[in-house]
C-alpha cells in the first residue's frame, strides 16, 4: 500500500525550473526528489518511481548466482538509451568487453499487451490471486506511449545494445582488479561526478555510476576493508550533492560480518538477489510459478531523501522472471492455495504475502 | 552426480563465458579430497586422450605431489602420458618450490645433487612460486605449447591451492584463478582445497570464483568429540572409508543444483552410489509458516474415514447417514424435549467425524414460546 501512496501535504516546494523540460529520463516525485529509472519497471514501481538522484544503491550479490548482472545491465543501459552518461568500473581487466552484453529496449509494447487479452476470454477465472490481475490493465495503459521515449524501457536480454550508444563520450571504463588502492577509483568518480553538480537550476543531465562486484577476492584492494568502507562513504557524499545515482554491488559473503553491516548501514537503497536451487520439489509445491523463476529479490531499503517518513513495502520478496528468456520481470511471490486453509495464506508471513503491484485498491 | 561434474568440465566453456571452475574441499573429519581429484583427473585425462572433450590438453599443476606420482596414476589408469605427452603436461613445483637447490649450489655447498630420472618432457620445475603472475605465465605457455594457437583450448588442473595460498596473498591467488577462468583458452579448470588449513574466508572466496563446488562431509559425526570412546572411534574409522559427497552447481539460469552422493574409498579407488537415505537437502528459502500444510498420517487416515453427509454416496446404494433426525442410538425422545443443540456424535471408528444438523431441524414445533 505505502509503496503507491504518495503523501501530498499541504506544503509543496516551490518547483520553479525544475518541472519541465527534463526529458524522458528524469522523472519528479514527491518532496522535491527526481527520480530516473532502474532499466526495470517492475522495480521502479516497487520503489516508488526509481532511484532517487543522489542516492546510493547497493545490492547483495548471491555468490551461486549472477542476477546482479541483470540489475547491472539494465540499470546501465537504460542510462545509455536516455542519454546519460556513464562510469562503469569492475574487476575484469577489459570491462569494456561487458559492454557488449548490455540489453537493448525491446520492439514495441504491443506485443506484451496483446499477450493478456486471450486470458481475458476465458470464462471462469480462479479469483484467489486476483491482485495479479489489477496490475494488467495498468500495464496495458502505459502501453500506450511511444516506446522510445518512455521513462523506463523493457529491455531484451537477447538484444545486444546498438553499437552508437556506446561511444566513449557516454561511458567511461574503469578497471579496479590491479589497482593497489582506491585512490585512482575516487579520483576518476570525482571527476565524473563534477559534471553534474546539485543546485536549485534545472537539472540538464544526469549522470550514472555502476561498480560491479566491489570487494571481489582478485581486487588487490579487497582486504582493506576499512579503505573500502571509507571509499563508499565518500562516494555517497560526493553523489549526494550531484545529480547521479551510484550503483555498487559487492558479495557480502567474502566480507567480515561487522563490515558487512557498515556496508548495509550505508546504502541508501538496499537490495539483495538470491539462488534458488534446481528442481526441488518443496519450493515447486509452495510456491506458483516455480518453473519459470531464476531467482528472488529483496528490498531491504528504500531511499528517502528529504523525507522522515518511512516506506512500508507490502511485500520484501520478488521473485525475478525472464519472460520468453528475453524480459526481466519481478513478481510478487504467491503460495499455492492450501487444502483449506486459503485464508491465512495471504497472510502477514513477512515475505510471502499481498501484492506489490500499484493500484488504486487499497486492500 | 560425480558424473555430471566431470562432464561439465569435460564439455567445457561457451563462447563468451569463463570457464567451468570446479572446488574440491574436504576437511579432517573427511579426508578424501585428494582421492576425489585423482579421480577426476583420470576421467578428464582419459575424455581428453579420446578426443571427446572441448580441451585439447590439459596442464597438471602439481604442488603438494611430486609428478611422477601423477606419471604413475594415470599410468594404472591406463594412460600413457610418455606417449602422450602432446596432452598432458605437469608443472613442477613441489621439487623445489623456492628455488633453494639453486641457491644451495650456487652457495657452493654441495655438488649439484643427482636429479631424480624424471621425464623431463613432460615435468618442468617451476623455480618460483611466489609470484602469482610468473606462475600465470607458466601455466599459460604450457598450455599453448600443447594446443598450438587458434581456437583450442586446455584443462587446467591445481593440485592444492593451499600451497599456493601459502605463498600469496588470497587476492592474488583469487586474481590468478580469475584470470586463468576469463583466459580464452581455458576451457575448464579444478582445484582441491583442505578447508581446516585456512581461514573461513579463503573457502568462502574460491566458492565465489567456481562454478561447482564439490565438499565432502562424514556420514556420521562423532559425538561430542571425545575421542577416547570406543564407538567413536568405530565411527571414526567408519568415516575413514566413507563420507558424503555434496555437489553444488550453479547453473547458467541462475539456478543452484544440489545433489549428493555416497563415497566409499577402495583399494582400487573410489566409488560413488547414491546416498541411502535422504536428508533435507537445502534450507527452505521460502519463510517458515505457523501452520503445517500437510496433514500427518493420523489426520490423513481420520479424513479417509469421514462419512461425508450426503444422501447418495456414489457407490450404487442409499446409504444410511445420521443427520440429526434420527438416531441410531435409542434415546431419542430426550433429544426432541431439548430445546438446545446437544452434540450427539456418529458411530463412526477413527476419530473423525462431522456434526451435520438439517436446517430443517432447527425449526421448532409449534410450540408456544415462554411469553413474560
Amino acid at each position: 500500500m505505502a509503496a503507491a501512496k504518495t503523501r501530498t501535504s499541504s506544503f509543496s516546494r516551490n518547483l520553479s525550473a525544475a518541472a519541465p523540460s527534463q526529458g524522458p529520463g528524469l522523472k519528479c516525485g514527491p518532496n522535491g526528489t527526481v527520480f530516473l529509472s532502474s532499466g526495470i519497471s517492475d522495480l521502479d514501481k516497487i520503489l516508488g518511481g526509481g532511484f532517487p538522484l543522489g542516492s546510493l544503491v547497493m545490492v547483495m550479490e548471491d555468490a551461486e548466482a549472477p542476477h546482479h548482472m541483470l540489475l547491472l545491465r539494465n540499470f546501465m543501459s537504460q542510462g545509455l538509451v536516455h542519454n546519460q552518461p556513464l562510469l562503469y568500473a569492475s574487476p575484469a581487466i577489459d570491462p569494456r568487453g561487458f559492454l557488449g552484453t548490455l540489453p537493448s529496449p525491446a520492439a514495441s509494447k504491443d506485443e506484451k499487451s496483446h499477450k493478456h487479452d486471450p486470458d481475458q476470454e476465458k470464462g471462469l477465472r480462479i479469483a484467489w490471486q486476483y491482485k495479479k490481475y489489477f496490475g494488467e490493465s495498468q500495464l496495458n495503459f502505459d502501453g500506450q506511449r511511444d516506446g522510445k521515449h518512455e521513462y523506463s524501457n523493457e529491455f531484451d536480454l537477447r538484444k545486444p545494445l546498438e553499437r552508437h550508444f556506446l561511444s566513449a563520450q557516454r561511458v567511461d571504463c574503469v578497471s579496479i582488479q590491479d589497482s593497489p588502492n582506491l585512490s585512482a577509483l575516487q579520483d576518476r568518480s570525482a571527476t565524473f561526478l563534477s559534471q553534474y553538480p546539485r543546485n536549485d537550476g534545472s537539472i540538464s543531465c544526469a549522470g550514472r555510476i555502476a561498480i560491479q562486484s566491489f570487494s571481489a577476492p582478485q581486487c588487490a584492494y579487497s582486504n582493506m576493508e576499512w579503505d573500502m568502507l571509507s571509499f563508499i562513504r565518500s562516494l555517497k557524499s560526493m553523489v549526494r550533492s550531484s545529480n547521479a545515482v551510484a550503483l555498487i554491488t559487492f558479495p557480502p559473503s567474502l566480507l567480515s560480518p561487522s563490515f558487512c553491516k557498515r556496508w548495509q548501514h550505508m546504502a541508501d537503497t538496499l537490495l539483495s538477489v538470491k539462488a534458488i536451487p534446481d528442481e526441488d520439489k518443496e519450493l515447486s509445491q509452495l510456491l506458483t510459478g516455480y518453473q519459470d523463476m531464476v531467482g528472488f529479490l529483496n528490498v531491504h531499503k528504500v531511499a528517502r531523501i528529504n523525507t522522515q517518513v518511512p516506506v512500508i513495502l507490502d511485500a520484501t520478496t520478488f521473485s525475478i522472471k525472464l519472460q520468453k528468456r528475453r524480459f526481466l520481470v519481478l513478481e510478487c511471490l504467491n503460495q499455492a492455495p492450501v487444502d483449506g486453509s486459503s485464508g491465512t495464506s495471504y497472510g502477514t508471513s513477512g515475505s510471502c504475502s499481498g501484492s506489490s503491484k500499484t493500484g488504486n485498491l487499497d486492500f | 552426480m560425480a558424473e555430471s561434474i566431470c562432464r561439465a568440465l569435460r564439455d567445457g566453456a561457451l563462447e563468451g563465458e569463463h570457464a567451468p571452475a570446479l572446488t574440491i574441499k574436504d576437511s579432517i573429519a573427511s579426508p578424501f579430497g585428494f582421492h576425489v581429484f585423482c579421480h577426476v583427473l583420470s576421467q578428464l585425462s582419459s575424455f581428453i586422450l579420446a578426443g571427446k572433450s572441448q580441451s585439447g590438453g590439459l596442464v597438471v599443476v602439481s604442488f603438494s605431489r611430486s609428478p611422477s606420482f601423477y606419471l604413475e596414476l594415470l599410468k594404472n589408469k591406463g594412460i600413457d602420458v610418455v606417449s602422450s605427452d602432446k596432452r598432458i603436461q605437469i608443472l613442477d613445483c613441489y621439487s623445489d618450490p623456492l628455488g633453494w637447490k639453486d641457491r644451495l649450489i650456487e652457495a657452493g655447498n654441495f655438488t649439484a645433487l643427482s636429479h631424480e630420472a624424471s621425464n623431463s618432457s613432460t615435468a618442468n620445475v617451476l623455480k618460483d612460486v611466489k609470484h602469482m603472475d610468473k606462475l600465470y605465465n607458466s601455466i599459460v605457455e604450457r598450455g599453448k605449447g600443447l594446443i598450438g594457437g587458434g581456437k583450442n583450448r586446455f584443462s587446467v588442473a591445481i593440485d592444492s591451492v593451499d600451497e599456493m595460498s601459502r605463498h600469496a596473498s588470497t587476492s592474488s591467488v583469487a586474481g590468478l584463478l580469475s584470470n586463468l577462468r576469463s583466459h580464452d583458452q581455458v576451457s575448464s579448470i579444478f582445484w582441491l582445497l583442505h578447508s581446516d588449513l585456512h581461514e573461513a574466508r579463503v573457502a568462502a572466496v574460491l566458492e565465489y570464483l567456481s562454478s561447482m563446488v564439490t565438499s565432502l562431509e562424514p556420514l556420521h559425526q562423532p559425538a561430542n568429540g571425545h575421542r577416547g570412546d570406543l564407538e567413536n572411534l568405530s565411527l571414526i574409522e567408519h568415516n575413514l572409508k566413507k563420507g558424503k559427497f555434496h555437489v553444488r552447481i550453479k547453473r547458467r539460469n541462475g539456478r543452484v543444483r544440489v545433489m549428493s552422493e555416497e563415497v566409499h574409498i577402495e583399494q582400487s579407488g573410489i566409488s560413488f552410489t547414491s546416498l541411502s537415505s535422504e536428508g533435507a537437502i537445502n534450507q527452505g528459502l521460502v519463510p517458515k509458516v505457523q501452520f503445517s500444510l500437510e496433514l500427518s498420517e493420523k489426520e490423513r487416515i481420520d479424513r479417509a474415514n469421514v462419512v461425508l453427509p450426503f444422501e447418495h454416496q456414489g457407490n450404487g446404494k442409499p446409504i444410511q447417514i445420521y443427520d440429526g433426525r434420527r438416531s441410531l442410538a435409542d434415546s431419542k425422545h430426550e433429544r426432541q424435549v431439548a430445546a438446545t443443540e446437544k452434540v450427539q456424535t456418529n458411530e463412526d471408528s477413527g476419530g473423525g467425524e462431522i456434526i451435520y444438523f438439517r436446517d430443517s431441524d432447527d425449526e421448532m414445533p409449534e410450540s408456544p414460546k415462554a411469553s413474560i
